[in-house]
């Protein structure tokens, strides 16, 4: 089943139009599994396979097999890669229905789901990262635990380097190298789900004891490359056989690469429990410089002007964000920009006829007081003119209604008049408060529409104004 | 919120994470401070509080903070919130036509809800969405849909999928010259790559768009063409 995703890119390519596909002058299996074999490879260490890395992985394979077709080695290893992503179904897993026969009496079918490669986001742009699906299938379809197979790996390098079959050694040191780059990778990406999603991984049985087995698999390991490139490394110093000699020599290589493997995983062994700790407590502006001032067109234009486009950029660049000042970078809110592209275009209002607003004849104020009785309130209060005067006494006077809640207003106004009040300092009731000075009485009015203390009215004579002495 | 005195060493370095983050060019490379900030973000919620607060006071929202880098939503009239003038001048028709083609993408890309979960980046094609497009505005039933979003969906109808200029590009007025503009616009704000290793009219769509269609409330529109994704996906497999 796993290998069905690779028959099926075989047969799509053909419809692909290249004719070097068509003629079977490329071996689209071999190329599927150096795909797979170059971004698990990457998998585990600081940086993953790009694109780029891949197809250039792949072009450079496709030059060996068809060393005539250059224009056909990127569309090739583009039909490649794309297969594997399954492209063809948008990027959807592959879906294979198998039965299930553990019940004796019927067959039971059930949908396998999976991906072979995906594309992640990541700091150094897109990258890509196989499957447990594709780590298996770069393991030649192995289906054995990857602990396991780098131990019996180790046990039968060993046997070989002791019985100096150095050939197969290599074969077998190979071998051990890439299971261990898959059980790097394996890690990486059950470290990986567990920083997106805690809940993803079983980190209270299972997680903790895979770490456990792993951390003392890759200890064990670790003293063992030692041991091996130690008797390889001896077998070198002593074997006279240029073959011998050279392929212990591929040895070497191939456990030291092994070592670093192993001692890679060993540190994301190390740091994994906390990596599970951190997710899951988690999982609930330039200084400015002042330019100096500068020739800008001999100093600036002229020299940026010499300069390829890249370097130029360097300079043009942050001369223009400074010299245009602060801009504000803008971000997009996916609903917010929706609503913004379809909002109704403002249509023009219409002319509204003139409103015939009924304006009053002349500037009455409608809060106001008839003449008459303004003329009559300044009479009531005139009394004040002769000697002090209660307000009770003003209003004991058979008062028409208006007229008593006028010179009662007043009074309240000169007790204590609103200084920012400008509409009533400037009315009928402000004029006739002018020059009024009222002092409760301690008096009580009790009798007729008002009620309060009552209030001394007086009016003081204006002090004479001193003459202005002349300046010194 | 309680009033908790916050290190002012980690205000700074929180305004340092926000402007990483307002800054598209930047990347949190492995032994960057970017980088540093990143998971010190992830891994101490202090520090995640102080950057959110800080985020708010200026009108911004963490939305998530993938591998690429930590991605920023404004608050809707924000300082940071993009307006129609940031966009390029564009006639009533050409918006209707750009609000449906970034609703299509959308839609084409995470038609299922578990999609936004999902840290696979999607490939898109310009000719895939301008296909699936035309099909889903002829099935997709927008009767319940914005009034706008209707109009849109007849107006990229009537639209030709393709017209040549004289040197032989597509010309302002087609659909496929829209798609073009609007995952140029969505390169721009870092929500999508051109992926030209895989063809000249390919592009990844990021983490950043993936967040940003997440935290979408959604409209009926936008319901309505994911619906005929799922409905044209299904028929497919």
């Amino acid at each position: 089943m796993l290998t069905d995703p690779i028959s099926r890119l075989v047969r799509n390519a053909a419809h692909a139009g290249i004719a070097g596909v068509d003629e079977g002058r490329y071996d689209l299996r071999r190329l599927a599994l150096a795909a797979i074999d170059v971004v698990v490879g990457q998998m585990g260490f600081a940086r993953e396979a790009t694109l780029d890395d891949v197809l250039d992985a792949l072009a450079r394979l496709c030059a060996r097999m068809h060393p005539d077709a250059p224009h056909e080695w990127p569309l090739v290893a583009q039909t490649v890669l794309k297969g594997l992503l399954n492209d063809a179904n948008d990027g959807r897993r592959f879906t294979y229905r198998f039965a299930d026969l553990s019940d004796p009496e019927t067959a039971r079918w059930e949908p396998y789901s999976f991906r072979l490669l995906s594309l992640r986001d990541t700091e150094f742009g897109p990258v890509l990262v196989a499957s447990d699906q594709a780590i298996t299938l770069f393991l030649h379809g192995l289906d054995v635990d990857l602990e396991d197979a780098d131990r019996a790996l180790a046990h039968v390098l060993q046997r070989q380097l002791e019985d100096r079959r150095f050939d197969a050694a290599a074969r077998t040191a190979a071998q051990a190298e890439r299971t261990s780059v898959g059980l790097s990778a394996t890690l990486a990406e059950l470290l990986d789900a567990t920083r997106r999603d805690v809940t993803s991984t079983d980190w209270v049985a299972d997680l903790p004891e895979r770490l456990t087995r792993a951390r003392k698999h890759v200890e064990e390991r670790i003293a063992e490359d030692d041991r091996f490139l130690e008797h390889v490394q001896h077998g070198l110093d002593t074997e006279v056989s240029p073959e011998v000699r050279a392929v212990s020599g591929q040895i070497v290589d191939l456990l030291t690469r092994a070592k670093q493997v192993h001692l890679d995983l060993e540190k994301r062994l190390v740091g994994a429990r906390e990596v599970f700790l951190a997710a899951q407590v988690r999982q609930r502006i330039a200084r400015r410089r002042r330019l100096r001032m500068l020739n800008l067109g001999q100093d600036v234009l002229a020299p940026v002007l010499e300069l390829p486009v890249e370097q130029a950029l360097a300079v043009t660049e942050p001369f223009a964000d400074r010299a245009l000042g602060v801009t504000v970078p803008r971000l997009p809110r996916f609903d917010d920009l929706i609503e913004a592209l379809w909002a109704a275009p403002r249509a023009p209002e219409p002319e509204a006829p003139p409103e015939e607003a009924e304006l009053p004849e002349d500037a009455e104020d409608p809060q106001g007081y008839p003449p008459e009785v303004v003329e009559a309130a300044r009479d009531v209060l005139a009394r004040v003119d002769d000697g002090e005067t209660a307000l009770s006494d003003l209003l004991a006077a058979d008062l028409p209604d208006e007229v008593a809640e006028l010179v009662a207003l007043s009074a309240l106004w000169a007790f204590a008049p609103d200084p920012g009040d400008d509409d009533t300092a400037g009315s009928d009731v402000g004029f006739l408060a002018a020059g009024l000075v009222a002092v409760p009485t301690g008096e009580v009015i009790t009798d007729g529409p008002f009620r309060g203390p009552d209030l001394l009215l007086t009016r003081p004579m204006p002090e004479p104004v001193p003459l202005q002495e002349d300046a010194e | 919120m309680t009033a908790v005195a916050a290190d002012l060493t980690d205000v700074r370095a929180a305004a340092e994470l926000l402007q990483f983050g307002l800054s598209r060019r930047v990347r949190p490379v492995e032994g960057s401070e970017y980088r540093k900030l990143l998971d010190r973000y992830r891994d101490e919620l202090r520090f995640k509080d102080v950057v959110d607060t800080m985020a708010e006071g200026l009108g911004l929202e963490v939305l998530g903070t993938p591998r690429a880098g930590i991605v920023l939503a404004p608050e809707p009239g924000g300082p940071f919130a993009t307006r129609l003038g940031d966009l390029r001048a564009m006639d009533q028709h050409e918006k209707l036509i750009f609000g449906l083609v970034l609703v299509g993408i959308a839609a084409y890309a995470y038609p299922n809800d578990v999609d936004f979960d999902d840290p696979e980046t999607r490939l898109v094609e310009v000719t895939a969405i301008e296909e699936f497009l035309r099909t889903a505005v002829a099935k997709a039933d927008l009767s319940e849909a914005e009034e706008r979003a209707r109009a849109a969906a007849e107006l990229y109808a009537d639209l030709p999928a393709l017209v040549l200029t004289s040197t032989g590009r597509r010309a302002r007025g087609c659909t496929l010259r829209a798609i073009e503009e609007v995952l140029a616009w969505l390169v721009s704000q870092g929500a999508a790559r051109e992926a030209t290793s895989l063809g000249p009219d390919t592009f990844h769509l990021t983490d950043h768009f993936r967040l940003l269609v997440a935290d979408s409330a959604g409209t009926t529109a936008l319901d309505a063409l994911r619906a005929v994704r799922r409905e044209t996906a299904a028929e497919a497999s």
